[in-house]
């Protein structure tokens, strides 16, 4: 379904208004529904979450259009599909994408599986991140009483995270 | 090895299929939906390659489908043999899948990211489907330089798939708690530890046969082997609840529902999909009490095998007025 108002974008924020009976049906995509003032309708998927959440900035103006440099790909455009363009646009649009990725994932650090990287021939191995290993630790170290290493490693997990905040 | 739903997996009396796919995409190109015609086929040589080189490696050697041969009927059976999506069969032109024999391992290359690695499995299988994901990862790793990144992990078109790339699911089937209206409550439970549950053909689908989709919906800051613990350990408390509510059922209701849905289906001559359904989904939950004996692996194989494509796959294209006939004659035999 296309916006009804730009009739060009897909609309993604559809609303319906019941007042004294009378139903009124609206679908706009994010620019056209942050125009109008219902950008605080966040909708269920990441996509008209994101175009809602941008929607205001996009349509004012005040976001000057990055593009990636590998594929081309403009903010608007992943904001509008929830899809990026290459691999690159991560990169590209990486400050932009954290609070999102934390919004929907609760983090922006990956823990699971790793590529390894040496030489050409590359070799995947499974590894837990170093804060993952150093909890396993804590845990281990307040099992056995042992108070003082845990609070080392205590300190240590807490740097590491405030690291990873920044 | 026969395919999937020609078995009965563990926890088979709820648990159909585990399904378990990992997203990679090939660094320096762009992703799928941004692809043009040459770097579409630049994926489909390279995925190519890794594969021949893993067979020269002693690696089982996989089938190529080039997907502009499939006829529409063909797609829209693999979609309900749950092979490829729904998205693949519809966007194959150019395309490739890579199959293996028992249609247990399938690669689909260039649907929303250049590889999906699917493994399907009858019953509970996570590590089981897992393993095999994770050795198919390794083996195209060697070949081919995936687009990675320290921080985010494997890079996914869709950020959702962001981190591990993985989504693991668990077809339940679950005609007392769904009868019981416990599911909205469940749906909502489920959210809480990052998981998902939805109807049988996944995203946007309605669930048809009391049969749900159990998955995993975080994919970055956990690890797989978490994700899949989490799964697992999630599924079995739905999977207790259902066995728990079939056995406070009231028992001679639950009964008469399943004799009735049982002689509708060996005495009848037209049978719609949507009547199929509803009724099979009573055959299945009979079959797993005890109620009727029955070859227990009937009712997922055809449940399967009823399906408006499955059906003109075996039997030749035909209307649907046809295609109910045929289901109905399909069925009572396979009941006799």
């Amino acid at each position: 379904m296309l916006c009804e108002k730009c009739h060009k974008n897909t609309a993604t924020t559809h609303i319906k208004t019941v007042i004294n009976g009378v139903v009124t049906e609206k679908n706009l995509c994010g620019f056209c529904a942050a125009a109008e003032g219902y950008s605080q309708f966040a909708n269920n998927s990441f996509a008209s979450m994101l175009a809602s959440m941008f929607g205001n900035e996009l349509a004012t103006g005040t976001i000057k259009e990055t593009r990636c440099s590998c594929c081309g790909t403009a903010f608007s455009d992943i904001a509008e599909t929830g899809k990026m363009g290459c691999s690159e646009c991560y990169a590209t649009f990486k400050d932009r994408l954290l609070p999102y990725l934390r919004r929907l994932h609760g983090t922006t650090e990956h823990t699971g599986k790793r590529l390894n990287s040496v030489g050409a021939g590359l070799v995947a191995v499974s590894e837990e991140s170093k804060i993952e290993q150093l909890r396993t630790q804590l845990l281990e170290a307040i099992k056995a009483e042992e108070f003082e290493k845990a609070a080392v490693l205590r300190d240590e997990i807490k740097s590491l995270e405030e690291g990873e905040q920044k | 090895m026969s395919q999937w739903y020609k078995e009965l997996g563990a926890e088979g009396d709820v648990t159909v299929s585990t399904r378990v796919r990992i997203a990679r995409n090939i660094k320096g190109l762009p992703f799928p939906s941004r692809i043009n015609k040459e770097q579409l086929k630049a994926v489909n040589d390279e995925v190519k390659n890794a594969l021949d080189c893993a067979v020269s490696e002693g690696f089982e050697k996989l089938n190529v489908i080039d997907m502009n041969s499939i006829s529409d009927e063909e797609a829209c059976a693999m979609v309900e043999r749950h092979i490829i999506s729904p998205d693949f069969a519809a966007n194959r032109k150019d395309k490739i899948l890579i199959i293996s024999s028992d249609e247990s391992v399938s690669i689909m290359v260039c649907e929303e990211d250049h590889i999906r690695i699917q493994v399907i499995k009858s019953g509970l299988a996570l590590d089981e489907a897992y393993a095999t994901a994770d050795r198919i990862d390794d083996i195209l790793s060697n070949h081919i330089t995936f687009a990675y990144d320290d921080q985010f992990g494997y890079l996914t078109q869709c950020p959702t798939n962001l981190g591990t790339g993985l989504r693991a699911s668990l077809m339940l089937h679950l005609p007392i708690i769904e009868g019981n209206g416990a599911l909205a409550s469940i749906a909502e439970t489920v959210s809480k530890f990052g998981l998902t549950i939805r109807g049988m053909y996944g995203e946007g689908t309605k669930s048809s046969a009391s049969l749900y989709q159990l998955s995993n919906q975080i994919t970055l800051g956990i690890s797989e082997k978490n994700a899949l613990e989490n799964l697992q350990s999630i599924a079995m408390q739905i999977i207790a609840k259902e066995r728990e509510d079939r056995a406070l059922a009231n028992k001679i209701l639950l009964e008469d529902s399943v004799m009735r849905a049982y002689g509708t289906l060996k005495y009848q001559l037209i049978l719609s999909s949507e009547e199929f359904m509803q009724h099979i989904s009573k055959i299945k939950l009979g079959c797993a009490l005890g109620v009727i004996d029955i070859d227990p692996t009937l009712p997922t194989k055809l449940l399967v095998e009823c399906q408006p494509y499955m059906l003109q796959k075996t039997y030749g294209i035909m209307t649907p007025d046809d295609r109910d006939i045929c289901r109905a004659k399909l069925v009572r035999e396979q009941l006799e």
